[in-house]
């Protein structure tokens, strides 16, 4: 029976996976009990879950892993025997045990484990409730319920088809050799052209060939990468649900477009700022029930929670139908800590945008969820991090949308090269508009300045100032315009290069939140250019010029 | 590995091999077992808002690598690039973690062996460099080399307290108001973020 180490460790490694994904399965249907109580048939599913831990953890020898799964199958098996569904109560109870078994299951490696003293009463509870209930189910049946269904749970569903897991790293890895690629054939690309002869045409024709296939490839490469956001999503339907139980509200997450796919680095960084904002919803949004009947809303809020495609971009939207921000108590608090003045007249985008400024809170109280003047902040630089940006938009009494817009993908950007001095900055397309000539009769050497372009003032910020790059502006400069959350503004630059492939790379460890800039790459030359992060670039320079304009 | 351990309890003839080099005139030495390898100085580029002694950074075969002029981080005008000059590349232990980076030098001297009894401890004071950045000295005929502890060297504590001055400085922009008031707002920000 002792399996031989290096075969156990094979084992331990599907049992971690495959009960890690049985779990999140099984916390998923018991949430999903609670509000469409009307399917006995999710009783079934769930118990094979159960069923199939137990029996795995016991192959192991994880005999307390083995005995919590066991006591959990069998209130399961209680509730099929009854054709039943728990009780929010007892669904609470089972959701307790998921955790405890994912903290159990996580730490198998190092062996069978003692129970923490939470553990055995989480067990104990459990075992006590099967009790109870199929007491009561003997009483009613006369006889009693038979719990050896092991045979049938047996069977998994089968894979529809043939997949295989593999470690993110080695996929970042494919994906840092894809973007290599590109640099090194950009190279021999132009190395060819310059030679010019017959047989370099051929040599041209060819190369060309292999680049047609070398995007075949790098397309395959970022499509592995592609996952469904659907997970994560439905991991925050227990969040919603648990966070508005303690705290006396009734919620639901609803989950659109959870097939939608989007870059895995970008869905792991994603995930903080969603939690925060749904625990915002749930805490500030909506109203405690008698509140909502007063209004005549249905007692159970709830948060709608949509992904979409758009171009290059995925759309995630968080909409709720509470209170919606207050807009009065937002500006207040803005003007009492300083952000604003009291006179400034500010437009209704800016009053939202005030609430992810660092330091700002308006809850009155701290509670353990939010109100402590960290976190909104805190959401939009891990938006901005991932190149993306936040918008909210909210109506009194009836609720509020904050829309995320994010790019699929953090490995490859379209960036548009732009010089000044001696280095080559990227700056990402999507954000760019227009290219222009800075008018000489408009010009001035400061730091950034106002440009009329087609009559509008368009506000502009000189890259060599910003970035403190040594030697003079040249007689002619041109401006980049970029548009962000709907607003414009240009970038003052030497020279336009033209339009590349960026493959982003980190700064790395050794630099944090560089102010300005949002990655690097290595150049067709070999060189390292920056990618400028354009919204902190210009977030300086855009308050300014719309308290200017108003 | 590669650190002598000062003397104590340590095998009086076991050696370890250091690699100098000329920094601003002077003569430093790393424990071998810090170098990855040598490459010429080419093509740096400097990153924006960062300390002064952080010249930029390098393409290491498609890895981007920072490279850290000593002179400057010593205090010194910033060194001046040569057909000698090169950079080292170092691997620095980072929060537990290997980091690579890149050592700014004007030239590369020669491969040394020290034996522990031939390092010296180095004096509180006439040095140029913080004795805190030292593991000793060690003699190179009538001449001594410092011993870099390049971890500490390269401590990039001191890098990330730099940018985060410099970001917060670049966030507080445009209302002029909000000095006074948004200190303390960072400084519970900063209170609950340690305590998370």
């Amino acid at each position: 029976m002792d399996l031989a180490d290096f075969d156990r460790e094979a084992v331990l490694a599907s049992f971690l996976a495959e009960s890690e994904e049985g779990l999140d399965l099984m916390e998923r249907v018991l949430v999903q009990m609670e509000s469409s109580p009307s399917d006995p048939e999710l009783v079934h599913n769930i118990f094979r879950v159960a069923h199939s831990i137990k029996g795995n953890a016991t192959s192991l020898q994880l005999s307390e892993l083995a005995g919590v799964a066991h006591v959990v199958e069998d209130l399961l098996d209680v509730f099929r025997e009854q054709h039943t569904l728990p009780s929010p109560d007892l669904i609470s109870l089972l959701l307790k045990a998921v955790d405890e078994l994912r903290a159990m299951v996580s730490t198998a490696s190092t062996g069978n484990q003692e129970l923490t003293p939470g553990q055995q009463n989480l067990r104990r509870e459990i075992a006590h409730e099967v009790k109870k209930r199929s007491e009561r189910a003997v009483n009613a049946n006369g006889s009693a319920g038979d719990s050896g269904s092991a045979a049938k749970a047996d069977t998994l569903p089968g894979p529809g088809h043939r997949t295989l897991r593999a470690d993110v790293e080695k996929l970042d890895h494919m994906l840092d050799l894809t973007g290599e690629i590109v640099i090194a054939q950009g190279r021999l690309r132009r190395l060819i052209q310059k030679l010019g002869t017959e047989q370099g045409r051929a040599m041209l024709e060819m190369h060309r060939e292999a680049e047609r296939l070398y995007m075949d490839l790098q397309s395959e490469v970022m499509s592995i990468r592609m996952v469904p956001v659907g997970p994560l999503f439905r991991q925050l339907v227990r969040s919603v649900r648990d966070l508005a139980r303690s705290h006396g509200k009734m919620a639901r997450l609803e989950v659109v477009g959870g097939d939608v796919e989007v870059d895995t680095t970008v869905l792991e960084q994603l995930k903080d700022p969603l939690l925060h904002l749904v625990r915002n919803a749930v805490d500030h949004g909506l109203e405690k029930p008698e509140v909502r009947e007063r209004q005549g809303k249905n007692p159970c809020g709830v948060i709608r929670l949509t992904a979409a495609h758009s171009g290059g971009n995925i759309i995630v939207t968080l909409q709720d139908d509470g209170a919606g921000f207050d807009r009065e108590r937002i500006l207040d608090k803005a003007r009492r800590v300083g952000l604003v003045s009291a006179k400034d007249e500010i437009r209704e985008q800016d009053i939202y945008d005030l609430v992810f400024q660092a330091g700002f809170s308006t809850a009155e109280a701290v509670t353990d969820l939010s109100g402590r003047g960290v976190g909104l902040d805190v959401v939009r630089r891990n938006i901005d991090t991932l190149r993306g940006t936040v918008e909210i938009s909210s109506t009194a009494g009836k609720g509020s949308t904050i829309t995320i817009r994010l790019p699929l993908t953090l490995a490859i950007i379209e960036g548009f090269l732009v010089r000044v001095g001696a280095e080559t900055f990227v700056v990402p397309l999507e954000h760019v508009t227009e290219c222009t000539e800075l008018p000489a009769e408009q010009r001035c050497s400061e730091a950034s300045g106002i440009l009329s372009l087609r009559g509008t003032a368009l506000p502009y910020v000189r890259l060599r100032h910003a970035f403190s790059l040594s030697g003079e502006a040249p007689k002619r400069e041109n401006i980049v315009v970029v548009k962000i959350n709907e607003r414009y503004a240009g970038i003052a630059v030497d020279e336009l290069l033209g339009g590349m492939q960026t493959v982003v790379k980190p700064l790395g460890r050794a630099f944090r939140a560089v102010p300005g800039i949002a990655g690097s790459t290595v150049l067709g030359d070999g060189r390292v250019g920056l990618i400028i992060d354009v919204p902190s670039l210009l977030r300086g320079v855009m308050q300014s010029s719309s308290q200017a304009q108003a | 590995m590669g650190a002598p351990n000062q003397g104590k309890n340590q095998l009086p003839l076991s050696t370890v091999q250091y690699l100098t080099f000329l920094t601003a005139g002077e003569e430093y030495a790393i424990g071998i077992g810090k170098v990855k390898e040598i490459i010429e100085y080419e093509a740096v580029t400097t990153v924006p808002n960062t300390p002064i002694w952080i010249r930029g950074v390098t393409n290491l075969r498609g890895r981007v690598v920072p490279v850290v002029d000593l002179a400057v981080k010593f205090g010194l005008p910033a060194s001046r690039i040569s057909k000698f000059s090169c950079v080292i590349i170092t691997e620095v232990m980072f929060q537990g973690e290997e980091l690579t980076m890149g050592v700014l030098a004007d030239s590369v001297c020669q491969v040394i062996e020290l034996s522990a009894d031939e390092i010296e401890a180095t004096p509180a004071f006439g040095t140029r460099v913080k004795t805190e950045y030292l593991l000793g000295m060690g003699a190179l005929g009538k001449k001594f080399c410092l011993i870099l502890d390049i971890d500490k060297v390269l401590s990039t504590d001191e890098l990330l307290a730099v940018t985060e001055s410099v970001a917060d400085e670049g966030s507080v922009h445009a209302p002029a108001v909000d000095l006074g008031a948004d200190a303390p707002a960072k400084q519970k920000a900063a209170h609950f973020e340690a305590g998370a």
